[in-house]
């Protein structure tokens, strides 16, 4: 079946996006890459209602929406765990749901994990820019539909088989922790880096501070008792990236960071823990080892 | 003469000569515009005297890749440069610079001759960075140089031109920024509604052009 569906939001939740794969090739630009923090989950929840892997989703952080759904629709919600109701009846994470026209869906409490994503069979008919409906926070009205808010109002053409998508239980999936290993490999500027903080940034958790946010996460880490020599000419930095900030803080960069930065570069965090690392909130621990 | 680094598990990064250098610029293009043809490259972010080269870990690995940039043998005088000229009409005068008149005490000299000596060249753009659109211009005239403002401004506005270390730069949108502001141009140099969003790229060549409020107020006009 298939029909024009209308998403309005009657709460707009902490920070909900729209976003897809993000877009790369500008980054020469000093465009951020942008897109899903978490992509696993993002894929997973598009192939459980049976759709492309780069279509949409909205992105929902720690403190979710409420939304009215006009027409019937097939969602999934994947990643972080929220307690999830469709009309006060609880439903289930990481499956295919029909939701009925008239419903309003309404995330509950967080139980663990930072980021969820909602996506819903169908195409949406959101505005892109260069190739993406991600917002850049530098150019908000290049993509008007993308930062959600309330009473903001998205359509979709929703679209379903009677028959869903499915997830490979092998497959693997984003985990959800409070305390995570991180698999990393030296940076650049490793070797210029003193031994002391070294042995700091391995040697102990690292807490992520209250500055976290889609472009970083700065942790609450104190990696030099003196003012290490950070003069260096400014170069690129990629989502992952760990620099060492002049007060001598870790920050790790994310999808929504500057493209160069003039900090150390002291590791960079594999693209495989990169999801898991988008499912760390504020007071969350984590410890670094090299791969 | 290049480095070729490890960057995590899906990117390189080719390291120069760390100097701020002409010469070694020409190289970072030289790389930057070969390596553009790569199948297997997603993006890159040149910068002064670095490119991040970041691939598809599907398709290529470190060592491949390495190897195959080490073929290009590029060398710095063969690279041909078609840089274009963009001649950037900026207001000094003070509602527009809220810099220049302490700039000048720290610096030794007079607001005029900071104008002088700011419109007297023609910078390379070294690289895009910090925001989308933001062009690293150099290098400074000597004397010119200076420190950033030791508590940065929570909000620039978009167009102003500022100053620090050896560089100058457009703010292409409203953000915060610490950099020392001595004027302000009436151009949009990232639009996301043109088609062409970036009136600034990588390897263009810069020139300020000094002009009156008047003609500050003119030229917004006819952008709009």
């Amino acid at each position: 079946m298939a029909n024009e569906l209308t998403l309005t939001f009657l709460k707009p939740g902490l920070q909900t996006t729209l976003q897809d794969n993000g877009r790369a090739g500008l980054q020469h630009l000093g465009v951020p890459v942008g897109g899903t923090l978490d992509s696993t989950s993002a894929k997973m929840a598009n192939q459980l209602v049976g759709n492309e892997e780069d279509v949409p989703v909205l992105e929902i952080t720690m403190t979710g929406p409420e939304i009215l759904f006009d027409w019937d629709a097939l969602i999934a919600i994947s990643g972080a765990l929220f307690e999830l109701f469709c009309d006060d009846e609880l439903i289930e994470n990481n499956t295919a749901v029909y939701i009925k026209s008239g419903s309003v869906l309404k995330f509950g409490k967080l139980k663990s994990g930072c980021r969820a994503y909602l996506a819903i069979a169908g195409e949406w008919k959101a505005k892109k820019w260069k190739g993406s409906v991600s917002p850049l926070l530098q150019a908000a009205d290049a993509t008007p539909d993308s930062i959600i808010q309330k009473g903001t109002k998205l359509k979709i053409h929703s679209s379903f088989l009677n028959k869903t998508g499915s997830w490979d239980e092998n497959k693997h999936t984003t985990i959800l922790s409070q305390m995570v290993r991180l698999r990393v490999t030296p940076g650049p500027e490793f070797e210029n880096i003193s031994r002391e903080a070294i042995a700091k940034f391995f040697g102990q958790g690292h807490k992520i501070s209250q500055d976290a946010n889609r472009m970083g996460y700065r942790l609450t880490t104190d990696l030099t008792s003196k003012q290490e020599s950070t003069e260096m000419i400014s170069s690129g930095i990629i989502p992952g990236t760990i620099q060492i900030t002049g007060s001598g803080q870790p920050i790790i960069l994310l999808k929504d960071a500057q493209t160069t930065g003039g900090y150390p570069r002291i590791a960079n965090i594999i693209n495989e823990d990169l999801d898991q690392l988008a499912q760390l909130k504020p007071g969350d621990e984590i410890w670094f080892s090299l791969e | 003469m290049i480095n070729i680094l490890p960057y995590g598990n899906n990117a390189l990064l080719i390291n120069f000569e760390q100097k701020i250098d002409a010469k070694i610029h020409n190289l970072v293009k030289g790389y930057f515009n070969s390596i553009s043809e790569f199948e297997e490259v997603s993006y890159q972010i040149p910068a002064y005297c670095s490119v991040m080269v970041v691939f598809d870990p599907v398709t290529t690995n470190f060592k491949k890749l390495k190897s195959k940039i080490e073929k290009l043998n590029i060398k710095p005088d063969e690279i041909k440069s078609d840089s274009k000229i963009i001649e950037i009409p900026v207001c000094y005068e003070l509602e527009f610079a809220p810099d220049l008149a302490s700039l000048a005490k720290e610096i030794n000299l007079s607001s005029e001759e900071i104008i002088s000596l700011h419109t007297s060249k023609t910078y390379d753009v070294y690289m895009m960075g910090f925001l989308p659109g933001f062009p690293y211009l150099g290098e400074l005239p000597e004397g010119l140089e200076c420190k950033r403002k030791a508590t940065p401004r929570k909000q620039v506005k978009a167009g102003s031109v500022g100053i620090a270390g050896k560089q100058t730069g457009i703010y292409p949108t409203d953000a915060p920024g610490g950099w020392q502001l001595i004027g302000q141009t009436p151009l949009k140099i990232f639009d996301a509604a043109k088609e062409n969003a970036f009136l600034i790229k990588l390897g263009d060549k810069i020139k300020f052009k000094s002009i009156s409020a008047q003609t500050f107020k003119t030229l917004q006009k006819n952008g709009k």
